[in-house]
């Protein structure tokens, strides 16, 4: 009853596709602090936030300044007034500056060999406008005092809403609750559908929903190379609320979160609103992994416990091992297209987001 | 039986980890023995429970939870909750009717007894408390400070006023008796006068106080009397140091008047309480403090340890 569905239901095998996996029992005593993945796009910066003067991001401590010239984004390992006093490294071409490129209203930066930046490997996000333009109210930052995984794995795991965010987003009373993941070498996905559950309270003030329960329907789906997630809820009755949610590793415990949630089709006070909660989950989220990520530091041969609820976070912890190791042993290719549309697999209702 | 076998026999200690005000069935206390992580609260039946502080399940802090109607804990995170007398899973909000775990689903249960206004933990939980009752002293406190529990009994031993304060006491470097094991307790007097007398300690002919200091070999868990010269007891203190994370040492005490009032213009009941645990130490003092009682009371802990249980009773 405990155990983690450990279902074969990925895109990957329904394209008759055999990914590879790590055995779930690693799943418990994993070192997230120890993943360092390669050969991704991290979104640096939201786009209108590089301007002429240079802003400093890092990735695993990596350091990338970021600036625009002539109105084209530029990401340097060095800063223009540095005097180059270290080398440089293997992550930038012979200029010291990464490859770049502006997609979806971010600034994206190249970790890995510098001559396999390539487009195809952005992470599809197709509720985001693809040249950017959302208004201000609907981006922000956070940052959190973990590894990006464990604040990935906060996130895929949405038992833990119900019960530490419930006065933003209910409680987990429902009549049924069903979880499912799909997965891939590059990405996990987790679907989760409630009926009759309770209405979110933020929805309950803001978006004048007086019914007592709501069918929701939320999707996270996680892009394991570049720690890119997509929250995507649908609410009935209520909105529908996408969220972009990276977890920028920018060292191997701190993490830091340049989000942008698309309200455009909320009731107008909802899709103000909305955002603004993301600053209350996070430090509720905070509250939690903040202690926790340093427990994960060290080696212990204790498994962590769980339940059917935590299927996804198992998964999502296997992947990430199975693609670090994959990474380690030298194999930096995409075995899945991480670029393709993602609409039909987190059920995107098309209508809403045409761009 | 050998050093070894001597030693693997020696029950593990109990912790005095905090006063019994602190624990309640309201909000989870967060207390450290060394590097070991305890939540303490009390259940519905009012007894106090002791688990490690981590939850089994994703290793967040049981302490950042609550305790429910029924006295269970319930971490914070997802809401797994835990008897208290067990460690075991009760429940697990989403999972609804389906509550039955198996027997490797539960948090790490400590020993806990609790006497003396004292709340104390055994991280070995099938050590029997032991048979003692004491009397619960109504003044108490709690103070942290940044020194290790080592050094910090070896300033208790060589210059007790470098860690805690008696009023209008001051603690003298000379000893009526230097410390012995009684009872397997480390056990010393020093002798003290009052903190307003001009006529330097070195000069004074005899000592209107001592101080008598009873201490565990193990926890440094402490009793001091203060008496005076007809041997009147004028202040009970007992002291509980404990190895708290990152080398700081917690401390709890509780204390209680003697029955005999020292003679005016001295007082320990005006104003402030008579006694306190310091929560800093003057460390430019603590480091040039020469070892000497500490010296004496490393060689005896060492022969202790390697006693049987029963020889040191």
């Amino acid at each position: 009853m405990l155990d983690a569905a450990d279902r074969v239901t990925s895109a990957s095998l329904a394209l008759g596709k055999t990914p590879a996996t790590a055995p779930m029992g690693d799943a418990n005593t994993w070192i997230p602090h120890n993943i360092r993945m390669r050969d991704t796009w991290f979104p640096l910066a939201h786009s209108t936030g590089v301007r002429s003067k240079p802003v400093r991001r890092a990735v695993y401590s990596q350091p990338y300044y970021l600036w625009r010239e002539d109105g084209k984004a530029i990401a340097a390992e060095f800063h223009p007034n540095e005097r180059q006093s270290r080398p440089k490294s293997e992550f930038t071409f012979a200029d010291g500056r990464y490859p770049v490129m502006e997609h979806y209203g971010f600034v994206w930066g190249w970790y890995g060999r510098p001559e396999a930046a390539d487009p195809a490997h952005l992470p599809s996000l197709p509720f985001l406008p693809p040249k950017g333009g959302l208004p201000g109210y609907m981006i922000g930052t956070v940052r959190f005092d973990c590894a990006a995984p464990v604040s990935l794995e906060n996130l895929i795991d949405l038992t833990h809403a119900d019960f530490l965010h419930a006065d933003v987003v209910g409680d987990e009373k429902s009549e049924s609750e069903d979880i499912e993941v799909f997965f891939d070498t590059e990405t996990v996905t987790m679907v989760r559908t409630c009926k009759a559950k309770s209405v979110a309270p933020v929805m309950k003030l803001f978006s004048g929903i007086s019914a007592p329960v709501q069918d929701v329907r939320q999707v996270i789906r996680i892009y394991l190379r570049s720690h890119c997630a997509i929250a995507y809820g649908r609410f009935t009755p209520g909105d529908d609320v996408p969220l972009f949610h990276p977890c920028v590793p920018e060292t191997r415990d701190r993490t830091r979160l340049d989000f942008a949630m698309n309200t455009s089709n909320a009731s107008p006070l909802f899709r103000h609103i909305m955002p603004r909660a993301s600053y209350k989950v996070s430090r509720q989220d905070s509250y939690m992994t903040s202690p926790q990520s340093p427990r994960y530091m060290v080696e212990t041969t204790r498994r962590d416990l769980h339940s059917r609820f935590d299927a996804a976070s198992q998964r999502y912890r296997v992947q990430m091992q199975t693609l670090a190791a994959r990474q380690e042993a030298g194999d930096l290719d995409y075995k899945d297209n991480v670029s393709a549309d993602c609409s039909d697999i987190i059920g995107l209702r098309k209508e809403l987001f045409r761009y | 039986m050998s050093t070894d076998q001597a030693q693997a026999a020696v029950p593990s200690p109990w912790w005095a980890v905090a006063r019994s005000e602190e624990v309640t069935g309201q909000k989870p206390l967060a207390v450290d023995i060394g590097g070991q992580a305890v939540v303490l609260w009390r259940d519905k039946q009012d007894v106090a429970r002791a688990l490690e502080d981590r939850c089994p399940h994703r290793r967040a802090p049981l302490s950042l939870g609550c305790v429910r109607d029924n006295g269970w804990i319930q971490c914070g995170y997802h809401g797994w909750s835990y008897d208290g007398e067990t460690g075991r899973l009760k429940e697990i909000p989403n999972l609804k009717d389906q509550q039955k775990f198996p027997p490797l689903y539960r948090a790490i249960a400590f020993g806990v007894y609790e006497t003396g206004g004292f709340v104390r933990v055994n991280l070995d939980a099938k050590t029997p408390p032991p048979r003692v009752s004491a009397k619960t002293y109504r003044l108490n406190g709690t103070a942290h400070i940044g020194v290790d529990h080592q050094n910090y009994l070896d300033a208790l031993f060589d210059d007790p006023g470098l860690v805690v304060d008696i009023k209008g006491v001051r603690f003298t470097p000379y000893l009526m008796s230097e410390l012995v094991v009684q009872d397997g307790m480390l056990t010393m007097e020093r002798s003290c006068e009052w903190a307003s007398k001009i006529w330097p300690a070195p000069f004074s002919s005899d000592f209107l106080l001592t101080i008598l200091s009873r201490t565990h070999p193990e926890t440094g868990e402490t009793d001091l009397i203060l008496r005076d010269s007809d041997l009147a007891e004028l202040l009970r203190v007992h002291l509980s140091p404990v190895p708290a994370a990152r080398g700081v040492t917690a401390v709890r005490w509780r204390a209680e008047l003697g029955e005999r009032s020292p003679p005016l213009p001295h007082s320990l009941s005006w104003g402030a309480e008579p006694f306190s645990a310091r929560s800093s130490v003057d460390a430019a003092a603590l480091r040039v403090l020469k070892p000497s009682v500490s010296l004496r009371s490393g060689e005896l802990r060492a022969v202790l340890k390697s006693q049987t249980p029963a020889q040191v009773a």
